[in-house]
């Protein structure tokens, strides 16, 4: 049996197979996990005999729940009234285009999640984008790419020398 | 400290006798360091003071001194607390680097570190212990008692209290209907937020058909700005444990559920060890201390959603469903968790059971008012001067809370309103200030008791602004099942986002009202139908500042980006310049030494300036 | 059997049956969406609220899952009932604004519009009323579809938002949609149907005797995965026919029966 539905056996177990506590359950396959995985979640509604859409359902409903994978660093993106005046648009679309991700989602490689939000409040910094709760102010869609380019991926070093 | 081996509790007197073996054990002359390490506490670092003086006690080979961490005092504004006794010294505002000072001095010493204490700002007081302190003076703590106190990991330390004498004496003396009784003349009504007199419930899931049957604790505190179950289930677990049992004892059930909140991790360790120590010493489990009353605690987590402090919908949270609730037609007394007879209450319901127990009914009774007996948790936050947990007997007026305990609105601002009920209260002016705290009285006003929340906000609050994060929040929140719930929050939401954008419209007040009260009438469950309760309460006894919104496009209160404007005060501007320099739209001119002004047309009300302004010379129009 | 006045009508009915049932029998009309006699009533929709008379003041509560479990009197057409149902119904219509059929009950009720902006787009035009995921669920047994996430934000889809792999194209949940809003769709191409909105696809078999379509797979595999005691060569002869050509053997085999000695 493949290693992760093995897991999902062994928590369905834990609970003595009762469904009522499948949020529990499911708690524990994402403390596993680090999120839910699909895969896992059929898993998990094989051995409890119960529709798939119930746990999909359970699983968007509840916001603890995740479904993707965050990414390793967390990207966000000031959209308020002024950066959105000094181009804050502009910097969205070539960050959507160059690492193929949406608003609100995680690139495929994982590398980062990527949030844009409604005034951080330091509008004198215009435009702003955060990493990993660092300010970078006054950015453009140039140099936005460049410091998500240089973000480390797991195990390695920051590429970035530049600590604008 | 040795690892206690717990053996079962056969009788009430096996009870009794421990509790002479711990109280024997302990030498109330020795000297204990009692550290808060409630949540408000421990951001500010008290575990690490804790560690300290358990390192410090532990190296102390000529005085034997007891370190305990407990739950929360309340006073979080001046947290870290740490206690000392014997004396009860009370020092707020510590650091890592004073325990060295305050094991030197007042541990060995005896003496008093005077600049750690606390000095009332008004009268210059300085306070030796909390009950000299203005804050705790006129609080009575009867579910609060053990707070601070006792180490929430520990149930010696509840046990030495008397704690569970309560529960021996009902399961050893008292038939379940004896207990039912007791509760009934104690008067005392749900706090999680309906109100529901408590022996009323229990005597319906008591007489409801079924053999089976469950008690719940509703420990899924939602409201923005309360924290007051948080406290209990950190602070002193055992007390709802043990209501809880008694309960179970009336009603029949043998199983129960605590239902924690997924954002509490600290009240689901504390609570998971206390039913594993209870459980070690059979106070939960088979036959209860030689009686027929068999019960047991399964603690649950939620998944991250504040519908779930709905009763039906923490039932179908607890059936592994999603958290919608479910109609009421037929009550949950009756028909509940699996359609089986369910008594949920709250934690503060269930905290309160074994003081009854212990003190009589008409103990209870003898607190309070007409109608609301006993004594209230309320989370006292915002704008007050002293922010944190208060326990005041039913009837002590808002003014008393906010002006004595609370120490008034802080920064001597002008007082404008305190929100209770949570999101499905209201908010109360000035005006009513001198109403009483009580279940009936706050309802009058267009408000509520709620779970507790006690929100202060003043001249500086838009209530329009507040209004639409409740409502915001709500929508959020929504589970989505009802129409009116759904549809009627995102609707109101879209009315609220056009008012304080500027656009509102001629009529907006009445959509709104309108959508409230449809809201009231045609909701699923009670989190809808009270949905727009901070809307109508704002509307009601602030609606000249919706008015000025909407008909002017201004916000008096200048908290709505867009309806206010910035200008430089001629007079108090140094023309230093750093405002221009900073403006992001060059919306500002001033020639050297010359008082700066703003061009209207081009701003865009950022706040920058008035933000970097050192000389606070930019206000707000 | 406790008895319920309506509207100046008074009827019996049996207890633990509803407002609604008692609304039929008295011929009292009241509008309902999201309620189905066939199926459990959670009550969602809410546009059947009627006004209970609770012996000193009244309680708006919705008639298709209301218990009769006493006498008591109810108002259909007292003016806060009839308020609360049409304040429902605008908030109904801004949500799907494109359906025929929300219209057609509104009009009924007497609700000429909605003044509300269409402000919830999670899915156009559906109510969410759960209809088509309860009879997928409860008398289909395969709950293929269901609610996913909370509040305004909520959609009726299958696990993933993807095309569901347990759903039978058997279009139970277009028959119950009040509002018109899923569809069954067929693709002359491909030969298969396609619900929508849920892009569900299904092949659907052709009948070997004369070339009409008949049957989804899904549903064929399922019938012939319940069969038991069964004459496998027949079933297999029958199971490709459509039902016009599986009553033409049935006729043959028979008039072979009948007439004996036609083969002597």
């Amino acid at each position: 049996m493949p290693e992760g539905a093995e897991v999902v056996r062994e928590i369905v177990e834990r609970y003595e197979r009762d469904d009522g506590m499948l949020i529990p359950m499911m708690q524990d396959l994402q403390a596993e996990f680090g999120h839910l995985p699909p895969d896992r979640l059929r898993d998990l509604a094989f051995c409890l005999e119960i529709p798939l859409t119930r746990i999909y359902g359970v699983a968007t409903f509840y916001s603890s729940f995740r479904l993707a994978p965050k990414g390793q660093h967390e990207v966000t993106l000031c959209v308020g009234t002024v950066c959105h005046l000094k181009g804050a648009g502009e910097i969205s679309e070539a960050i959507c285009r160059e690492f193929d991700v949406e608003a609100g989602g995680t690139t495929p490689d994982r590398l980062f999640s990527f949030q844009p939000v409604n005034c951080v409040g330091a509008c004198a910094l215009a435009p702003v984008m955060i990493v990993d709760g660092k300010y970078y102010d006054g950015v453009t869609p140039a140099s936005a790419l460049e410091i998500l380019q240089g973000l480390p991926a797991e195990g390695e070093e920051s590429q970035s020398e530049d600590e604008s | 400290m040795t690892a206690r081996k717990r053996k079962r509790l056969k009788t009430a007197a096996d009870l009794k006798k421990l509790r002479r073996k711990i109280e024997g054990e302990r030498d109330s002359e020795a000297k204990c360091v009692r550290v808060c390490v409630g949540t408000g506490c421990a951001a500010k670092g008290a575990n690490r003071i804790y560690e300290q003086f358990l390192q410090a006690a532990e190296e102390s080979s000529s005085v034997k001194v007891e370190t305990k961490c407990t739950g929360c005092h309340g006073f979080c504004e001046r947290g870290p607390i740490v206690v000392v006794d014997p004396g009860g010294i009370l020092y707020v505002g510590v650091e890592e680097a004073d325990v060295e000072e305050i094991w030197r001095e007042t541990v060995l010493g005896d003496r008093v570190v005077k600049r750690l204490l606390y000095t009332d700002p008004s009268t210059e007081q300085v306070c030796r212990t909390a009950e000299e302190i203005p804050f705790y003076k006129s609080q009575q703590r009867i579910v609060l008692a053990g707070n601070g106190v006792l180490d929430p990991t520990r149930i010696e330390d509840y046990i030495a209290a008397g704690g569970y004498s309560a529960l021996a004496g009902a399961v050893e003396s008292m038939k379940p209907e004896d207990v039912l009784n007791e509760v009934e003349r104690s008067g005392l009504r749900g706090r999680g937020g309906g109100g529901f007199p408590t022996a009323r419930k229990w005597r319906s899931c008591r007489d409801a058909r079924g053999r089976i049957k469950y008690v719940i604790c509703n420990g899924d505190e939602g409201d923005p700005g309360a924290f007051m179950d948080r406290s209990i289930m950190e602070g002193n677990p055992h007390c709802v444990i043990e209501g809880m049992i008694i309960g179970a004892y009336a009603i029949g059930a043998k199983q129960g559920y605590i239902y924690v909140r997924n954002e509490y991790p600290l009240a689901v360790t504390h609570l998971t060890k206390a039913v594993a120590q209870a459980r070690e010493y059979g106070l939960l489990g088979d036959r209860i201390l030689g009686s027929k009353h068999s019960f047991d605690i399964r603690i649950n987590r939620g998944g991250g959603a504040f519908v779930c402090g709905e009763s039906t919908a923490l039932m179908a949270s607890l059936e592994g469903r999603v958290g919608e609730p479910r109609a009421k037609y037929v009550h949950t007394v009756e028909s509940g968790l699996r359609e089986r007879p369910t008594d949920l209450n709250n934690v503060e319901t269930w905290a309160n059971i074994p003081a009854i127990i212990k003190n009589g009914g008409d103990w209870f009774a003898s607190v309070g008012t007409e109608n609301s007996k006993g004594t209230k948790v309320f989370s006292l936050v915002g704008k007050v001067t002293n922010t944190g947990l208060v326990e005041v007997p039913m009837g002590m007026t808002l003014r008393r809370i906010v002006e004595e305990i609370g120490g008034g609105v802080r920064g001597g601002k002008a007082f404008k309103a305190v929100q209770t009920g949570g999101p499905s209260g209201g908010c109360i002016p000035a005006e009513h200030l001198d109403t009483p705290v009580d279940f009936d009285e706050l309802t009058r006003l267009g408000s509520m008791m709620g779970s507790g929340g006690m929100i202060v906000m003043d001249e500086d609050t838009c209530m329009v602004n507040i209004a639409q994060y409740f409502i915001r929040f709500l929508k959020d929140e929504s589970c989505g099942k009802c129409t009116p719930c759904r549809e009627g929050l995102a609707q109101m939401l879209d009315i609220f986002d056009r008012i304080t954008r500027g656009e509102g419209k001629a009529g907006d007040i009445d959509t709104l009202t309108e959508l409230g009260a449809l809201l009231e009438g045609a909701a699923l469950c009670a989190l809808g139908k009270t949905a727009a309760y901070p809307v109508l309460s704002t509307i009601r006894y602030f609606r000249d500042e919706y008015e000025k919104h909407i008909e002017e496009q201004r916000c008096p209160a200048k908290v709505c980006r867009g309806l206010f404007i910035y200008e430089i005060n001629a007079d108090a501007c140094k023309a230093c310049g750093i405002c221009k320099k900073n403006c992001p739209v060059d919306a500002i001119v001033g020639e050297k030494k010359q008082p700066h002004s703003i061009v209207q047309e081009k701003c865009t009300k950022c706040g920058t300036c008035f933000d970097k302004c050192p000389f606070d010379a930019v206000i707000k129009v | 059997m406790p008895k319920v006045k309506i509207d100046g009508k008074t009827v019996s009915v049996r207890k633990g049956q509803t407002i609604l049932d008692a609304a039929k029998k008295a011929g009292v009309w009241i509008p309902t969406l999201c309620h189905h006699p066939a199926l459990s009533s959670p009550a969602t929709c809410r546009i059947c609220l009627v006004e209970l008379d609770r012996g000193g003041w009244q309680q708006l509560v919705t008639s298709c899952n209301y218990p009769v479990r006493r006498d008591i009197t109810v108002s259909v057409s007292s003016e806060k009932a009839v308020n609360a149902r049409r304040g429902v119904m605008e908030l109904l219509l801004a949500r799907a604004p494109d359906s025929a059929e929300l219209k057609e009950l509104a009009a009924r009720m007497g609700v000429e519009g909605t003044r509300y902006p269409t402000v919830t787009e999670s899915q156009r035009n559906c109510i969410l009323c759960g209809l088509c995921t309860r009879v997928c669920e409860e008398v289909i047994g395969k709950a293929a579809i269901g609610f996913a996430g909370r509040g305004a934000d909520r959609a009726v889809a299958a696990p993933f938002r993807q095309a569901s792999d347990d759903c039978i194209g058997c279009g139970a949940c277009a028959v119950v949609c009040p509002v018109g809003t899923i569809q069954v769709r067929l693709h002359e191409d491909t030969g298969e149907i396609e619900i929508s909105p849920f892009k569900s696809r299904s092949k659907m078999l052709v009948c070997e005797g004369c070339g009409k379509r008949m049957v989804t797979e899904p549903i064929a595999a399922e019938m012939l995965s319940r069969t038991t005691k069964v004459d496998w060569e027949q079933f297999r002869k029958r199971a490709g026919l459509c039902s016009e050509c599986r009553r033409k053997i049935t006729a043959e085999t028979l008039a072979l029966v009948a007439a004996p000695g036609i083969d002597d």
